[in-house]
């Protein structure tokens, strides 16, 4: 995928992102770290268009990122699961096919299955999410988000509610999907997931893309704020 | 099945039914303690006075349920205007929502149908006491249906509503096929609370002489004297309906809810 951010700025009570400015061309998964309040999930949310910038422009393949299409073209990850708790897992998905692609029932239900089969969730179908584990519903709503068929798949620190096993069972179904072909555009706090899966790694502090690279960087880091980053986070 | 997982089934068992019998025990000390004042009253007690009022009493009894019914209906709009004007962009209608509730808050709900009855329908020309009083009950409802409004909506996380925007469901989609489903379910237990709430608040129309339960029992009480006879009958009337929906009210969350 090939992003461009020009000059974006965004300020709520505070400047959030100061002046954000950086171009990546073909890379296939992206990783936003930084510690809570660097800014990084603000920029994962302006790139997924659900968040508009203060100022500036963000682009995401050549194509704006407010555009309507470019919503069409994404699936989204959220820190909780966020999946509709009053249909099954697999209503969560046919209800979205059905009504905001005009996929007929069948091919709706078919897609739902082969989705939540890969993700092992085929025996779970049709429970309740109160009904499944946090790492259940985390993956369903991976399932979910895959199921709309996007190019890019954002994950906005997709295993902060959970604990460390189902940390790593999430993760790891998330490096099942790269055969897929999706690219991804990632925000977490796990390290090693990132050296596994990232291509491409940016860190943020303050509202300041403070280093970017491919992951090698996470061994090199040249700036104060990086080494004291990873010294912290192991 | 091995040894350990059927001892564990007949402790199970076993405290199923010594919780039974706890519940029989404590709701046999409650009748055995009405039956112990109703054979204390100074003059004899004598379920038999009731004959002749039973069908104004069950007429009272009816109309209690009818005009909690009403006002439960008419608070469940009222509540959600309010909670819109709460919602809306202007400051003058949160403003308005917020004096009105704080007056509400501090008003004794016999008062609210006092002044309705009494003093703000005659400034309007109204006479018509028992709609007046249905809209003084009506009136100081509202304020606690705005809170389970309230409360509802804002028991759907914000991520839920991204997702909903990342998948570009309309609004009215959202509203329809997301939103409104899980917000009916949030709002039926509290609801029936207030229902209830309104059922025991509606004792206090008497004091406009509609001719609800109180009121019948009154009625009864002072052609035949038999005051233990019918508050206990009326007491019993009351717990009839409130008890088994504060016990729905139960079932409902524990089959229903989302958590």
């Amino acid at each position: 995928m090939n992003i461009t951010v020009e000059n974006v700025s965004h300020t709520y009570d505070v400047q959030v992102l100061n002046n954000l400015e950086i171009t990546l061309k073909n890379y296939r998964s992206i990783a936003l770290i930084g510690v809570s309040g660097s800014g990084k999930s603000t920029l994962l949310r302006m790139l997924a268009g659900l968040e508009r910038p203060t100022s500036g422009k963000l682009t995401v393949n050549n194509r704006n990122v407010l555009d309507k299409e470019h919503r069409s073209s994404i699936g989204m990850v959220f820190q909780t699961h966020s999946l509709f708790p009053h249909l099954s897992l697999e209503e969560n998905i046919t209800l979205v096919l059905e009504k905001t692609r005009g996929i007929d029932k069948e091919t709706a239900r078919k897609t739902a299955h082969k989705n939540l089969e890969r993700l092992s969730l085929g025996d779970q179908a049709y429970k309740l999410p109160k009904n499944v584990s946090g790492g259940q519903a985390q993956r369903a709503s991976i399932a979910r988000a895959l199921s709309v068929d996007p190019d890019i798949i954002f994950l906005d620190e997709p295993t902060a509610s959970l604990d460390p096993i189902l940390t790593d069972e999430v993760l790891s179904s998330v490096e099942n999907l790269r055969e897929l072909g999706k690219d991804f555009v990632f925000v977490t706090h796990v390290l090693s997931f990132v050296r596994d899966f990232a291509d491409y790694v940016i860190y943020m502090d303050q509202g300041d893309i403070v280093e970017h690279g491919t992951p090698d960087i996470l061994d090199e880091p040249k700036t104060d704020s990086f080494k004291n980053f990873m010294s912290k986070v192991r | 099945m091995t040894q350990k997982s059927l001892t564990q089934m007949t402790r199970t068992q076993k405290k199923s039914t010594q919780k039974k019998y706890h519940y029989l025990l404590a709701i046999g000390f409650f009748l055995a303690f009405v039956v112990f004042v109703a054979l204390r009253q100074t003059s004899p007690f004598q379920i038999g006075r009731l004959d002749g009022y039973v069908a104004s009493i069950f007429g009272g009894f009816l109309r209690t349920i009818l005009v909690s019914f009403i006002a439960l209906i008419g608070s469940t709009f009222t509540g959600f205007l309010l909670f819109l004007m709460s919602k809306s962009n202007n400051g003058l209608f949160r403003a308005f929502v917020d004096v009105f509730t704080e007056i509400i808050y501090g008003t004794p709900l016999l008062v609210a149908i006092i002044m309705m009855a009494w003093v703000v329908g005659p400034a309007f020309n109204t006479y018509n006491r028992p709609v007046l009083g249905v809209i003084g009950l009506i009136v100081y409802i509202t304020p606690y249906m705005t809170n389970i409004f309230r409360s509802a909506f804002k028991s759907i996380p914000e991520e839920q509503y991204l997702a909903m925007d990342v998948f570009g469901f309309t609004n009215v989609q959202k509203y329809i096929y997301i939103i409104i489903p899980q917000v009916l379910r949030i709002l039926m237990p509290p609801l029936m609370n207030n229902f209830s709430l309104i059922i025991k608040g509606s004792a206090l129309l008497h004091v406009i002489a509609y001719g609800e339960l109180f009121h019948t029992v009154g009625v009864m009480q002072s052609r035949t004297f038999g005051y233990a006879e019918g508050y206990i009958t009326m007491w019993a009337l009351y717990i009839i309906i409130t008890i088994p929906l504060s016990q729905f009210t139960r079932y409902f969350e524990r089959r229903w809810s989302l958590e």
